[in-house]
């Protein structure tokens, strides 16, 4: 009960550096999910559509992805610095391995059916991706769009151990400083941004999966 | 005039031989129903035409054009095309099923308006109501999206159509009901049918003529009229067997 009057009461004074550093984590995780939203997309649309290429690409990801966070960061100091930027390329590199992973699956996933359907109509393989795989595979890639959203904002939180900003700066400082709800108040700050992308997401997920089936 | 003609064309996969050296000449208008046991080639024959498949030798002319010099794309558009799973497009509605081949070919006369108007006819040529426009597929029951199908590849007023047992996964009544509708079809158009199909009495209620196949080679192509007088092949004389008393096109 005493964390949360101390949490409440931190909010009702620092209201404006918490707001600050919300918009901050909100514009360094955005980055990052355009980027590895990019990224991603095109390198599954390249492997579903060269799909020898498949397993190095999804080889390449899967290592990456289970480099633990903090210390993809300190790799990534020596060449890139500490700051915004670090933080942003190691989240991206993050948030690559879901949207590959899930592209990949919903455009190889279509109907074998409807594809030779449209091939024998004469569909060209631009018309082919854009018309119809693309479409159809909306569903699944929006389900990985929403896991990479959600783990960048989560990640973007430990942000500030390479100097970058965000809410991560309340948590490092609440740790230092011994001030548990300062931690705690950074934290539940991060959980609301994640579920409500989450909840967003996940409504525009179900009208793209009606449409899709 | 001739609207497909095959020589000596043979097609293999790994070492099996799906297509030994057919010979076979189409003429326009023709209603050809291909008929033979699973994995007799009358599959990859139909797709020859539009060239989902290419052969390993000898040649293919539609339309006096032999496929070697034909952009693949172009001729498909111009070829109507049908298969058993329908394939529609389960994210678009029935209009724009129907106006698909002269969208993505950017077909005049298919503008906005022109365009209901067009794919409402269709749907009433193939027997459906035009309420059906801005449904979806999903919403469908197998014989309408058949039927829809049909719209489909009839859509671009194309000179042949090919269909890959299009009533393969419906019930008797519907595929009655669907056989007629195609004969309609085919004498009011006037267009060239190639029909696949496994069912010796839908092959000889609906052809013209019958391609009889067997491992690759043709058993007889002939009237279905005269495959019943006078089967060629002990192959053709046990096919129709079963079907002495089922009725046939003269």
């Amino acid at each position: 009960m005493e964390l949360i009057s101390s949490i409440l009461g931190l909010f009702k004074d620092r209201g404006a550096w918490f707001a600050s550093l919300l918009l901050s984590h909100i514009a360094l995780a955005f980055s990052a999910i355009i980027l590895a939203g990019i990224i991603g997309l095109a390198l599954g649309i390249v492997i579903s559509e060269k799909q020898r290429f498949a397993p190095v690409i999804m080889g390449v990801c899967n290592v990456l992805y289970t480099i633990p966070s903090i210390s993809l960061l300190g790799i990534l100091i020596p060449f890139t610095g500490i700051g915004n930027k670090t933080a942003v390329i190691a989240m991206t590199i993050y948030g690559v391995m879901p949207m590959v992973r899930n592209t990949y699956a919903g455009l190889t996933g279509v109907d074998p059916d409807i594809l030779e359907a449209a091939k024998g109509m004469g569909s060209t393989e631009s018309q082919m991706l854009f018309r119809i795989k693309l479409p159809l595979a909306a569903g699944v890639i929006l389900a990985g769009i929403r896991n990479m959203v959600v783990m960048i904002i989560a990640v973007t939180g430990i942000a500030s151990f390479v100097g970058a900003g965000g809410l991560g700066v309340a948590i490092y400082r609440g740790i230092t400083i011994y001030n548990p709800a300062m931690t705690a108040a950074g934290s539940i700050l991060i959980a609301l941004l994640a579920i409500i992308s989450d909840f967003l997401l996940g409504k525009l997920e179900k009208y793209f999966r009606k449409r899709g089936s | 005039m001739n609207s497909v003609v095959f020589s000596h064309v043979t097609k293999t996969y790994g070492d099996k031989t799906i297509l030994n050296d057919i010979s076979l000449e189409i003429n326009q208008g023709e209603f050809v129903t291909m008929i033979g046991r699973s994995g007799c080639g009358k599959t990859t024959l139909l797709k020859l035409v539009n060239g989902l498949v290419t052969p390993d030798s000898g040649s293919i002319l539609v339309n006096g054009k032999d496929l070697k010099e034909t952009d693949k794309v172009q001729l498909r558009r111009t070829i109507g095309y049908s298969i058993q799973n329908v394939g529609l497009f389960p994210h678009m509605t029935i209009e724009a099923n129907i106006a698909y081949v002269p969208s993505i070919s950017s077909m005049p006369g298919w503008d906005k308006t022109e365009r209901k108007e067009k794919a409402a006819a269709l749907l009433t040529a193939v027997g459906l109501e035009r309420d059906l426009l801005d449904r979806y597929p999903h919403s469908l029951s197998g014989g309408q999206k058949q039927r829809v199908g049909i719209a489909r590849a009839l859509a671009a007023s194309p000179s042949i159509l090919l269909m890959d047992e299009p009533f393969g996964a419906v019930d008797e009544i519907t595929r009655e009901q669907l056989q007629d509708q195609i004969l309609k079809i085919h004498e009011e158009r006037k267009i060239t049918i190639l029909f696949v199909t496994h069912d010796i009495a839908e092959a000889l209620k609906l052809g013209t003529k019958t391609l009889v196949l067997n491992d690759g080679r043709i058993e007889q192509y002939d009237t279905p009229d005269r495959i019943l007088d006078s089967p060629q092949t002990p192959f053709v004389r046990e096919l129709i067997e079963k079907s002495r008393n089922f009725s046939v096109r003269v």
